[in-house]
């Protein structure tokens, strides 16, 4: 097998995959082609879209972040409340982000110098800073933002282009330039991997730990903000439930649950395969439970099949598994599907 | 191997999507424009012509909007039109949902919408693109707030909502007598237009000094959950001892709240009212716990909106002030201005039934 299929072998697979959803739905639904179409495809989920390209790094790194949609919430509550009261509206959109970011950097404390689970911590999030967005919102929803707010989150800004699908389209390519070409980059992978192996080769574990969770939540409070101007309007119960979704598009697009591999190209194919499958079901007039439904089957496959085939193959040719992943060759993993060190490992002994 | 397995991969996931997909996609047909009569001549709409259309619940979860989707089949079916298809988010709660469906309806070119919103101005942007787009959108059951600001045409009230206020008053007034007592109101999700408006109107209709002993001490939001509504209701009691009744605008409220007194055994001391649907609430009505409610028909609410949104896409009827027309079984109506919004037009269907013991096993 050539070094590029091997390589790129998962990115492929989505690809394949990708172009089979797209074919599907230009022959399910004559509405599909269409320039407007492909944009209210992002325009729908966009908020999601963005956190996903945020919770790759958090997964690379080895981590999760289960309070994303809680923040998002949060940080929208925080902008609602204040405009309610009276507050400069830029202030109020300042004071958002800036509660995104400080939510992210506080459950950072606790994963990073504490070194307990982000799993933990950031469920605690999940449901402490939904409170905190019903708390600070009630039973209401809070709207009347100004014109031009309004306008940024529904309206195009640059041709077609919404601020929010110009922002993840740019955020995307940057988040992928970090995440593969820079020392940063390598070194959540790294950590990511064996975070003992990270500390013993000089890489600073927590404030990496730290910075990652500290931007997760403030691309989540961002998010939030971006969604208030969408829908026009706040509710406690903004987003909930996006984390799901969310992870999701980052665990299908190749990047392991276990940390230490994936590729944002994997990620943004995922992401595409995601959304299209909405959007093609939605226009064949299939419910949205059905979508739902649908992409979980995809999610259930893409773990079990890779990893049944592998087994099945390793049996047969009683080999000794795939070579431990090369240090520095942060992509080579990109093709080795999740979970499988640990498949292989069991393999072995057996 | 790598390849096999690439391979495997990508027909496994093809054979889903095509499973899913069996179904056969609907292409719109066209409504023809014809010069509609002006206010004050009244229109008997007539059937002849197809309109393709999506008929949008608040949620799929919740029997009665079945109900409004039944009258709706029947009205298109009396007006050869293809029935509209029935397409809502699993969820009250599901705001983007309802924002999903209406932007793909755009992208289908569907002749028009009909729609319960289940949030406030949150699908005015939606609803806008689809106006623009040419599509007739009428809302029911619950309103669009900015109404024709939003490229709503029409609103086909279920009732008049000044006197949902009232009923509810006055039913309150009927279970708990003359000395009165403390109730609080259990509603659904907290920006639902329709319910809020109603809430509204029954805080105006307790100014009226017959009502001086009623006192309202809280508004609870259950989403339209059965779960969240039954816990509301019991943090209700917890909260206020001296509570005599409930009052839920909302059929999964009602039942979920009646429910909740029964299992709780609480039923002679919590009464249960509001706006049910008699198939949920024989039982409680029966046992004493929900002994009066009100609703109207839901049948006839779709039945109504699909006429009436079937005569303004077809160019039979103009959506303005002072248009009149007749639908079929339910007889004439007149547009008039909505006077729970700023720029809205409306019809009201109407009227309340009230259940009691007497008549729920009818309804």
């Amino acid at each position: 097998m050539p070094e590029w299929a091997r390589r790129w072998g998962w990115e492929l697979l989505l690809a394949g995959i990708l172009i089979g959803v797209l074919i599907l739905n230009v022959s399910l639904s004559p509405f599909y082609l269409g320039v407007q179409n492909v944009i209210n495809t992002f325009q729908l989920s966009i908020e999601k879209v963005i956190v996903a390209v945020i919770m790759a790094f958090v997964i690379v790194n080895g981590e999760i972040d289960l309070s994303v949609a809680s923040v998002m919430a949060f940080s929208a509550s925080v902008l609602a409340a204040l405009h309610a009261a009276g507050a400069p509206f830029g202030l109020a959109v300042g004071a958002a982000l800036l509660t995104g970011a400080i939510a992210g950097l506080f459950q950072g404390f606790f994963v990073a110098r504490m070194g307990l689970p982000s799993l933990t911590v950031t469920l605690a999030g999940l449901i402490g800073f939904r409170g905190a967005a019903r708390i600070l919102v009630e039973d209401q929803s809070i709207g009347d933002f100004p014109e031009w707010f309004d306008r940024l989150g529904q309206d195009p800004l640059v041709g077609r282009l919404s601020f929010g699908l110009l922002l993840f389209l740019v955020g995307i390519v940057v988040a992928g330039i970090i995440l593969h070409r820079t020392p940063f980059g390598r070194s959540l992978y790294v950590i990511g991997d064996n975070s003992e192996v990270a500390r013993f080769s000089g890489i600073n574990v927590a404030r990496t730990k730290l910075i990652v969770m500290t931007s997760s939540g403030f691309v989540a409070g961002l998010a939030g903000v971006l969604f208030a101007a969408r829908l026009g309007s706040v509710r406690g119960d903004l987003g909930q439930g996006f984390e799901l979704d969310i992870i999701t598009m980052v665990l299908l697009g190749g990047v392991s649950i276990f940390g230490g591999s994936g590729t944002m190209v994997g990620v943004g194919l995922s992401i595409l395969i995601v959304l299209n499958i909405r959007n093609g079901l939605g226009l064949a007039r299939f419910a949205i439970t059905t979508q739902t439904g649908v992409i979980g089957v995809l999610l259930i496959l893409s773990v079990l099949v890779p990893n049944l085939v592998s087994r099945f193959a390793r049996r047969r040719h009683r080999g000794p598994g795939p070579a431990p992943p090369s240090g520095g060759r942060t992509t080579d993993q990109g093709g080795d599907l999740r979970g499988r060190e640990h498949e292989s490992q069991q393999a072995t002994v057996e | 191997m790598k390849k096999h397995r690439t391979l495997l991969a990508v027909v496994a996931g093809l054979a889903l999507v095509m499973a899913a997909c069996a179904e056969e996609q609907q292409a719109g047909g066209g409504g023809g424009q014809a010069e509609a009569p002006g206010p004050g001549e009244l229109v008997t709409i007539e059937g002849g012509e197809d309109m393709s259309g999506v008929f949008i619940p608040k949620a799929t979860d919740n029997p009665v909007f079945d109900q409004a989707n039944d009258g709706a089949v029947e009205a298109a079916e009396e007006l050869g039109a293809e029935p509209a298809s029935f397409e809502g988010p699993p969820s009250a709660e599901d705001i983007e949902g309802q924002i999903q469906i209406m932007t793909n309806a755009v992208t289908q070119g569907v002749d028009a919408v009909m729609i319960s919103n289940n949030a406030a101005e949150q699908i005015e942007p939606a609803a806008q693109q689809a106006q623009d787009a040419g599509i007739t959108v009428v809302s029911w059951d619950s309103p669009i707030p900015s109404g024709a600001d939003a490229g709503e045409s029409l609103f086909v009230a279920q009732v008049d909502f000044d006197e949902t206020g009232e009923v509810m008053a006055d039913m309150a007034l009927d279970l708990l007598g003359e000395e009165g007592g403390e109730f609080a109101i259990l509603s659904a999700t907290p920006d639902a237009a329709n319910q809020n408006a109603w809430i509204e109107d029954m805080e105006a209709a307790l100014e009226d000094p017959k009502y001086e002993n009623l006192e309202l001490v809280d508004t609870v939001y259950g989403n339209d959950d059965p779960e969240d509504s039954y816990d509301q209701a019991l943090a209700l009691v917890d909260q206020y001892p001296d509570l005599q009744l409930i009052m839920a605008p909302t059929t999964v409220g009602i039942a979920a709240a009646a429910e909740a007194m029964q299992d709780e055994d609480l039923c002679g001391q919590v009464l249960v009212s509001g706006l049910g649907l008699p198939s949920d609430m024989v039982e409680f009505t029966l046992n004493g716990c929900a002994p009066e409610f009100a609703l109207w028909s839901f049948t006839d609410l779709g039945y109504l909106t699909y006429y009436a949104t079937y005569g303004i896409a077809t160019g039979q009827v103009q959506a303005v002030e002072g248009a009149q027309f007749e639908a079929g079984r339910l007889g004439e109506y007149t547009i008039e201005p909505d006077p729970t919004r700023d720029n809205g037009l409306r019809i009201v269907m109407g009227p309340f039934t009230v259940y009691t013991e007497e008549n729920v096993e009818e309804g």
